[in-house]
């Protein structure tokens, strides 16, 4: 069970907005991303550690969260630095749907919750359930369940252990 | 049932008699491709896993694309880091400074990519790989370093979605008119985030190798996963010559299942333009004849090839670009600008006024060579448009078609070809 502050995003949030021009070119690196992560999305993130200072646990975001055709994982690295523990949105890009997979960090397909949730909202969510609850507004949202395969990399903290674990142990990775 | 192309091919690369949609499955990788600004990064990755060789040292691509020549200190110091890191692992493929391309075009170009096999690269147009009738997917560095170790990558089996193309192409229409029609038709909004785009029909068989490149290569701008030109004809005349690998025709089955099929006339494509910071905000060039604009440039992965510089050559032979217009052109590759150099195109393009630059991705990423400053209005044949994209976030942006670059560049204003 996880709990924290949400911050709703508008519709195609972009992967360009949330990891700026300027960074493609860093190293990925968690704390070093997450220090201007969303520089490009709001001008009032646009200062060294303007999103992370707030303290967001949760991105609840609409359609085609961070779009735009960057396959680059700063992104997500930037995200987790952040302290985001899982996003909602009613889409993600396909790019960065497979790079917070691969990092173990959810992004939870949930209709319509970007309608039922303000910045600022303290949410709850149950991964195990896939239940999402509003305590602030005292709501509930049903997401879809992650597949087997999704859950057992993010229980492993992400491919890159999911498959040194099975390199290690000599077992065949699929 | 029947399957669809990419069905097929991931089903056969998996060891599998059938795939369906939904489905997450581990397939064999024939190549992977990394690039100079990530490509270290992929490989302290792959070493991370406890591995020192790769899975095979002829099928990791290795290319300099994003930084070369290094125009700062940062990015040769980079690109130093870079090769010393590729050397280290005796990768028999490496393009670099003198013998590189726009990555997704060598990876064509070179016979790396084969039908009915699976290719991934660290950048995302690697969609482009679709043209020659492969899975050409973008991953992030993660997938590729899990992949130089094992050959392996995982994939959920993509909803298709067929476009059959039909009629005659019209005199000045180029694929990437048709790619801006169909970015117009279904929108940035979603319906097509995860599909594989399947593109058929007469008008694509009568479509040449890097008109398909350009169709294959923006479908990740439409969000799908992959987009696909079954091998044909035109397909094996273009792999004869450069192919790395056997491969055997495939297609999809008849009776295969699509979410949607879309009918598109090509008769009625008309050169097409997408207008500053949107990708689907397109129009017929037609609506918006007469705007002014003072940069061009005509490169990329997406329209930088010898069929684009020749069409180029046509409309600007014998005439000199305008004054106010400063016109950079940068061939897709080394092998396409020798060509171009013996093709005389390139005499054609300097004598009208435009600058060459070396192959690479230029301005198009906004980090390279050529970008736009506070105030530009850029007329350019690459694939995106968002605000900031090809550097100054106070420049705009609009998208079009290397003929309808070319026409504009005589008159200083977004001309219609088919009005010279």
């Amino acid at each position: 069970m996880i709990t924290g502050k949400c911050w709703v995003a508008s519709d195609y949030v972009m992967a360009y907005d949330i990891i700026i021009q300027q960074f493609w070119t860093s190293p990925i690196d968690k704390e070093e991303n997450s220090k201007w992560v969303m520089a490009g999305v709001d001008e009032s993130f646009n200062k060294e550690n303007g999103f992370k200072d707030n303290g967001y646990t949760f991105i609840v975001a609409a359609h085609n969260f961070a779009g735009g055709g960057k396959s680059i994982e700063h992104v997500i690295a930037g995200l987790m630095g952040a302290g985001i523990q899982a996003v909602f949105a009613d889409s993600f890009a396909r790019l960065q749907f497979r790079n917070a997979i691969n990092y173990g960090l959810p992004f939870v397909t949930s209709k319509d919750i970007a309608k039922g949730c303000e910045t600022g909202d303290e949410l709850q969510y149950d991964p195990s359930t896939g239940t999402i609850k509003n305590l602030t507004k005292g709501t509930e949202f049903q997401s879809l369940p992650a597949a087997p395969f999704i859950a057992e990399v993010a229980e492993a903290g992400g491919l890159m252990n999911f498959v040194r674990n099975k390199i290690a142990a000599g077992e065949p990775i699929g | 049932m029947g399957m669809t192309i990419t069905e097929k091919i991931m089903a056969n690369n998996s060891g599998r008699e059938k795939v369906v949609p939904g489905e997450l499955v581990w397939v064999d990788v024939h190549t992977v491709m990394t690039m100079d600004y990530l490509g270290k990064q992929c490989f302290n990755k792959f070493r991370s896993l406890g591995k020192t060789e790769v899975f095979d040292k002829d099928r990791v691509i290795c290319v300099s694309d994003h930084l070369v020549p290094p125009p700062n200190q940062k990015f040769a110091t980079m690109l130093n880091e870079w090769r010393a890191v590729v050397r280290e692992h005796d990768i028999t493929h490496f393009y670099d400074l003198g013998r590189q391309g726009i990555a997704h075009q060598i990876m064509v170009e070179q016979g790396h990519v084969l039908p009915g096999k699976i290719s991934i690269g660290t950048d995302s147009h690697a969609n482009t790989y679709g043209a020659v009738g492969a899975v050409g997917n973008a991953v992030g560095v993660t997938d590729a370093a899990v992949a130089m170790a094992t050959g392996k990558a995982w994939f959920r089996v993509p909803e298709a979605v067929k476009f059959h193309i039909t009629g005659e192409w019209q005199p000045w229409v180029m694929a990437k008119d048709l790619s801006l029609h169909i970015m117009g038709m279904m929108h940035w909004n979603g319906h097509l985030i995860y599909k594989t785009l399947e593109y058929c029909g007469p008008a694509i068989e009568a479509l040449d190798m890097a008109g398909r490149m350009t169709l294959c290569n923006m479908t990740v701008d439409l969000g799908a996963k992959n987009g696909i030109v079954a091998p044909d004809k035109v397909t094996a005349a273009y792999l004869k010559p450069v192919a790395k690998g056997d491969w055997e025709p495939l297609q999809s089955d008849p009776d295969a299942n699509y979410e949607a099929v879309y009918e598109v006339d090509v008769s009625k494509v008309v050169p097409t333009i997408a207008k500053p910071h949107k990708l689907d905000d397109t129009v017929p060039v037609a609506e918006i004849e007469g705007t002014p604009f003072n940069k061009a440039f005509v490169g990329t992965c997406t329209n930088g090839r010898i069929e684009d510089l020749a069409i180029m050559a046509k409309i600007l032979e014998g005439k000199r670009i305008h004054r106010d217009v400063n016109m950079i052109v940068v061939p897709a590759s080394q092998d396409v600008y020798l060509q171009a150099i013996k093709k005389g195109y390139l005499t054609t393009l300097i004598e009208a006024g435009a600058a060459i630059d070396t192959p690479s991705c230029a301005a198009c990423a906004g980090i390279h060579t050529g970008v736009a400053g506070d105030g530009d209005i850029v007329l350019s044949a690459g694939n995106r448009n968002m605000r900031g994209r090809m550097g100054s976030k106070e420049a705009e942006i609009y998208l079009t078609s290397p003929a309808v670059v070319a026409a504009s560049v005589l008159t200083g204003k977004i001309t219609d070809p088919r009005n010279l």
